[in-house]
């Protein structure tokens, strides 16, 4: 006599096909990947978007900065400035000025006084130096 | 007997849905192999986004080593409307009332434009400040709008206005530098293509093309900003104690021909450019011609020198101060017997520099006068820039070049009148006269640098040498241009003061009063002239324009930190004791 078949175990067994699941589960793995990388390209675009309009502004606040510090430093500005506070400034008189002139004993090691950048700021900035 | 039927139905929706299903597919797949050509053009229409980066004009600064900026551009924003919105919604009174005590209007111009039901756009106000725009947006009005603008700014307001120029409304150069260097102060706008999501946000990661702005060059000038405003300053201060009707000055760089500062009055504000009429747009130290007077003898004499036919010594016989020739008299303002060709020029003698030109001879006054830079432009880089008149000597007249040898018959502007003295003090070179230095870029490349240029060398090095000494003599004891004088340097110059011609005569009444000069006068470091439009009373150049030559010199000479020198060395033949301060046409 024949051995009755296994009705239990054969329902037991999986019905879908493993490589079928096995592709569908790479591809869900795909469609997840894709879905966070989009996500994140999107976060990361709207982040993009946002310094973009960050650095307009700031570019343009930086020009209204350097167009009120022009307006600051206008001489007509200054002198409004000095008058406000009760300040008369004078060019020196002659005798008030004490000229020294280079006479290249200095030029020894680098290039003399001229060479050095203190020097140069001074004489750019026209100031007396006294370092 | 349910369950078939049960299952009948269950198999019945399930082919509907199959069906529906089966439809969706189905147009999907049309959509997709590119059935619906025209609905995907116009869906990638709708989803594209281009747009134009608009990009900064570059700055104007001054070449002082503060750089101080002349002119930028600056961000700001226009209020915008939907009227179509407005109206339908019954909004437009209420709307206007809330922006009103924020934003400057002209209430009946912007209702005008707001009463349009078919229109949705239309502004409200142009060039407000970000702080207005952001509280405009604050009230988050229904059909209110704000977009991005920008504005040329001239934070100095009148300071260099004929020089710098403006820009218009557009952000294109329209006069001065603004005009003249376009090109490079435009930069080059960039270009976004992009794809748009459902709100109409762009989607950065969907950028197709992006080609970023070019920002216009930064033009760096010869000018100093604190120099222009000492010779402003002073010019507008005289112009007011002589109630000039106009005035000009410019000053020089005489070894390199750089401008310094350059003033014309009547002035305008660029930031009002509207508002400024021509007169007072028109740069007069270029672009105004005038008879110069008496300051043209400079040019007959050192001529006459080069050429040896005069020597400093050589006596004129000046007529007692009326010479009749070839039936025309010429005066002179004082009366002398006879002078010296120094003293001709110290006491600013018509005749005596007559009889000098006519020694000349006209070919080669005329050869002089032209490589001195009259009669063509001296290549400024502003526009308007005149040539001057000097007619070619084939058309003189007899009596001709008695005249032009006083500056009479023969006109300039103000710049080619500095660039005879300039010339002179840089031993006989005729520099090319510059105001920008160099042209920078955004990255820093420096595109552009300008370097001294000789246009000609009328006269030679030792003539230009003795002509200082001679034009020195001027600013002394007993010289017209006395007032001209500097403490503790030396002053070389001229004064002028001519009629003007009106109506084919020459006026009784109104002057041009003229000094141009340069100093130190035995090692000169700047040049300088300065002229007044019919001053009033007082209207010679020796009153009028010598002092204020001699204020900003004073300033000026400090400010660039030049030494003071020793006086120059005397001439060997001295003054006749007789001889008192005059003054001539």
């Amino acid at each position: 006599m024949m051995a009755k078949k296994n009705r239990k175990k054969g329902q037991a067994k999986f019905p879908v096909p493993v490589p079928l699941v096995a592709f569908l589960l790479v591809m869900v793995g795909f469609a997840l990947v894709y879905v966070c990388l989009h996500s994140r390209t999107e976060t990361l675009g709207r982040e993009i978007r946002g310094l973009e309009a960050s650095r307009d502004r700031l570019r343009d606040q930086l020009v209204r900065e350097q167009c009120e510090w022009a307006k600051m430093q206008s001489p007509s500005s200054l002198e409004q400035a000095l008058k406000s506070h009760g300040l008369v400034m004078t060019w020196p008189g002659r005798d008030q000025i004490v000229r020294v002139r280079y006479d290249g004993s200095l030029d020894t090691l680098h290039g003399g006084y001229e060479s050095r950048p203190s020097a140069r700021v001074a004489r750019n900035n026209r100031i007396v130096m006294n370092d | 007997m349910t369950e078939p039927r049960g299952s009948t139905r269950f198999v019945v929706i399930v082919i509907l849905l199959g069906l529906a299903m089966a439809v969706l597919v189905g147009r999907l797949a049309y959509l997709h192999l590119g059935g619906g050509d025209n609905s995907q053009a116009t869906a990638a229409k709708k989803r594209t986004f281009t747009q134009t980066l608009t990009v900064p004009r570059g700055r104007i600064l001054e070449g002082s080593p503060a750089a101080g900026i002349l002119a930028l551009n600056v961000g700001v924003k226009d209020i915008w409307v939907d009227p179509s919105l407005l109206i339908t919604s019954n909004r437009v009174g209420t709307t206007l009332t809330c922006l009103a005590p924020l934003i400057p209007m002209d209430m009946p111009d912007v209702l005008s434009r707001v009463n349009k039901s078919n229109s949705q756009y239309a502004v409200i106000a142009r060039y407000i400040s970000a702080e207005k725009a952001d509280a405009v947006a604050k009230l988050k009005l229904p059909g209110v709008h704000t977009s991005d603008s920008s504005i040329r700014s001239y934070p100095q307001n009148m300071l260099l206005c004929h020089v710098l120029g403006f820009a218009n409304s557009e952000g294109v150069g329209s006069s001065g530098l603004e005009l003249s260097m376009e090109k490079l102060l435009k930069g080059s706008p960039g270009l976004i293509e992009s794809r748009l999501d459902g709100r109409r946000r762009e989607m950065v990661e969907r950028r197709t093309l992006e080609i970023p702005s070019k920002s216009g060059a930064d033009v760096v000038l010869t000018i100093d900003q604190n120099l222009q405003y000492i010779l402003e300053k002073s010019i507008d201060s005289a112009m007011e104690r002589n109630r000039a009707k106009a005035a000009f000055a410019i000053m020089e760089r005489v070894q390199t021909g750089e401008i310094l500062a350059m003033v014309s009055r009547p002035g305008f504000d660029p930031n009002k450019f509207r508002e400024a009429k021509d007169q007072q747009k028109l740069n007069r130290a270029i672009g105004y011609v005038y008879e110069p007077g008496s300051t043209f003898k400079v040019s007959v004499i050192a001529a006459a020198l080069n050429e040896g036919i005069v020597t400093p010594d050589q006596i004129f016989d000046t007529e007692n101060g009326r010479w009749l020739y070839m039936g025309k008299v010429l005066r002179d303002y004082h009366s002398y017997p006879k002078l010296s060709v120094a003293d001709i020029l110290k006491k600013s003698s018509n005749i005596g520099a007559a009889k000098i030109a006519i020694m000349l001879g006209d070919a080669r006054m005329d050869r002089y006068l032209r490589s001195f830079g009259i009669g063509s432009k001296l290549g400024l880089d502003l526009p308007g820039e005149e040539g001057g008149i000097l007619s070619p000597v084939l058309k003189w007249s007899a009596i001709s070049s008695s005249r032009i040898a006083i500056g009479q018959g023969v006109a300039v502007t103000g710049l080619q009148m500095l660039g005879i003295l300039c010339a002179i003090a840089n031993d006989g070179a005729l520099m090319k006269p510059y105001l920008v230095k160099e042209v920078i870029a955004d990255d820093g490349t420096v595109l552009l640098r300008r370097q001294p240029q000789v246009i000609s060398r009328p006269i030679r090095p030792e003539t230009a040498a003795l002509m200082r000494r001679l034009l020195a003599r001027v600013c002394e004891e007993g010289g017209t241009g006395i007032k001209a004088r500097v403490d503790g340097f030396s002053v070389g110059g001229k004064t002028g003061t001519a009629q003007k011609p009106i109506a084919g005569h020459y006026s009784e009444t109104d002057y041009m009063a003229s000094f141009v000069g340069f100093l130190p006068a035995d090692k000169p470091e700047i040049g300088m002239i300065i002229v007044f439009d019919e001053p009033q009373p007082l209207h010679t150049g020796g009153a009028v324009s010598a002092p204020v030559f001699g204020e900003v010199a004073e300033q000026a000479v400090r400010y660039l930190g030049l030494t003071p020198t020793e006086t120059v060395a005397p001439m060997s033949r001295t003054v006749r004791p007789d001889a008192g301060p005059g003054e001539t046409f």
